[in-house]
């Protein structure tokens, strides 16, 4: 098992948090598996919009394009692209920092914590961390991507 | 995830490239658990939305009525009543109450159609909920106990257990807010003098089988989540379709 395995399956995990809270968002799901009461409240404020569409439903997005160019990256074609490692590192990076405001926004704003959220979080991280060290990987390697390109 | 392997000279992982000979069954695996993890994640979900549909079922003929223990509103002579367990700290009750209970109230209940009626099930993961059915309570006992309920909604969030572990500072200043008595009502919450008011409304959902909030007895229908007015609505409609045709008045002759 390597870096992109473990992203595509820590990815489809996160599609899968982000979608339960989407559903619930949208009426589909009933109750919410929280404990504390903490993720109804962060699912009803207003933050938990973002765009006209909900910010759980935004992570779905997320979560299926980190897995789609994790897939991609596991094929032979794409396996030492540099430029596929630093786009997963740059949509990772940018998904840390937007989960850094949410839970800014828990924490300081809404006064609650959801705890799929923070499971999300979690994820969210370990995946910025994986595609830091595949970019970094990339980079030691003396492949390029124009040979990748044309090697089919 | 262990020591990292590389190919020497190379710097690529041993299993990146799905078409690689020697990590043809590693990829298998990889495929194998993928796969297994998107049946399950989907199958989990399907399970869950399913779910809500099983959370209307059939209220139990065999229990006697429930008791005539909340706080109503409404005529004594409306068709339907439809009686709410509630929980003050609940979100989802907190989004009836503020989204739907206006529309509620003002079409079918003050047109005469439904009597609503609010029993307390103040549920045990809710940390603060409890003063708060006691305030609304104490201020029942003076008149406003919707006054107080629409209160507690609309401001959940200024002293839910998230916010604070101190909530009765904030719902008194509901209360002096709404102008009650604050003699009566400080010494009323003080006591605890409708606790085992509490304590039997929450007694009676867990009799009835109430598995969250808001849980709406409608007709014959049980129906454990939010609603919007349509659904609502939807249950209300069958509740007087299932009412038996009122006899005809003394005189009157039938169509053909």
């Amino acid at each position: 098992m390597n870096r992109r395995m473990l992203t595509a399956l820590l990815a489809l995990i996160g599609v899968f948090v982000a979608a339960y809270l989407a559903l619930y968002k949208a009426g589909v799901i009933g109750t919410l598996a929280c404990g504390t009461g903490g993720c109804e409240t962060v699912q009803f404020s207003k933050w938990s919009m973002f765009l006209g569409y909900s910010v759980a439903l935004w992570g779905v997005g997320y979560y299926i394009a980190v897995l789609a160019l994790a897939l991609v990256g596991l094929q032979e074609r794409w396996a030492e692209s540099r430029a596929l490692s630093l786009t997963m590192l740059l949509l990772t990076g940018w998904g840390v920092l937007f989960t850094a405001w949410l839970t800014y926004l828990e924490v300081a704003v809404i006064d609650a914590i959801c705890r799929w959220c923070v499971g999300s979080a979690a994820i969210v991280l370990v995946l910025f961390v994986l595609s830091a060290l595949d970019y970094r990987a990339r980079r030691a390697s003396p492949a390029t991507d124009r040979h990748s390109l044309h090697s089919t | 995830m262990g020591k990292e392997r590389m190919d020497a000279g190379r710097g690529r992982e041993k299993g990146v490239v799905a078409k690689s000979g020697g990590a043809g069954g590693s990829n298998r695996g990889f495929y194998l658990i993928l796969i297994l993890l998107l049946i399950a994640g989907v199958g989990t979900l399907s399970y869950l939305s399913a779910k809500r549909n099983q959370v209307v079922s059939q209220v139990d003929s065999t229990l006697a009525p429930i008791p005539n223990t909340g706080h109503s509103m409404g005529s004594d002579s409306a068709k339907v009543e439809v009686v709410e367990f509630g929980d003050f700290e609940c979100p989802a009750c907190g989004s009836f109450a503020t989204l739907t209970e206006p529309d509620v109230r003002d079409r079918l209940v003050k047109t005469g159609v439904v009597r609503f009626r609010f029993m307390d099930y103040p549920l045990p993961i809710h940390r603060n909920t409890w003063p708060a059915h006691r305030a609304a309570w104490c201020a029942g006992e003076q008149g406003k106990f919707w006054e107080m309920h629409d209160v507690l909604f609309q401001n959940q969030d200024r002293w839910n257990g998230e916010t604070t572990s101190k909530p009765e500072a904030v719902i008194g200043e509901f209360a002096t807010q709404l102008g009650l008595n604050i003699q009566q009502y400080q010494s009323c919450v003080e006591t605890r003098k409708y606790q085992a008011q509490i304590q039997s409304n929450a007694s009676e959902a867990e009799r009835r089988g109430v598995g969250s909030t808001p849980t709406f007895f409608i007709g014959s229908n049980k129906i454990g989540t939010a609603l919007s007015y349509d659904e609502f609505k939807k249950y209300v409609d069958q509740a007087l379709a299932a009412l038996p045709p009122a006899p005809a008045k003394p005189g009157t002759k039938t169509k053909r």
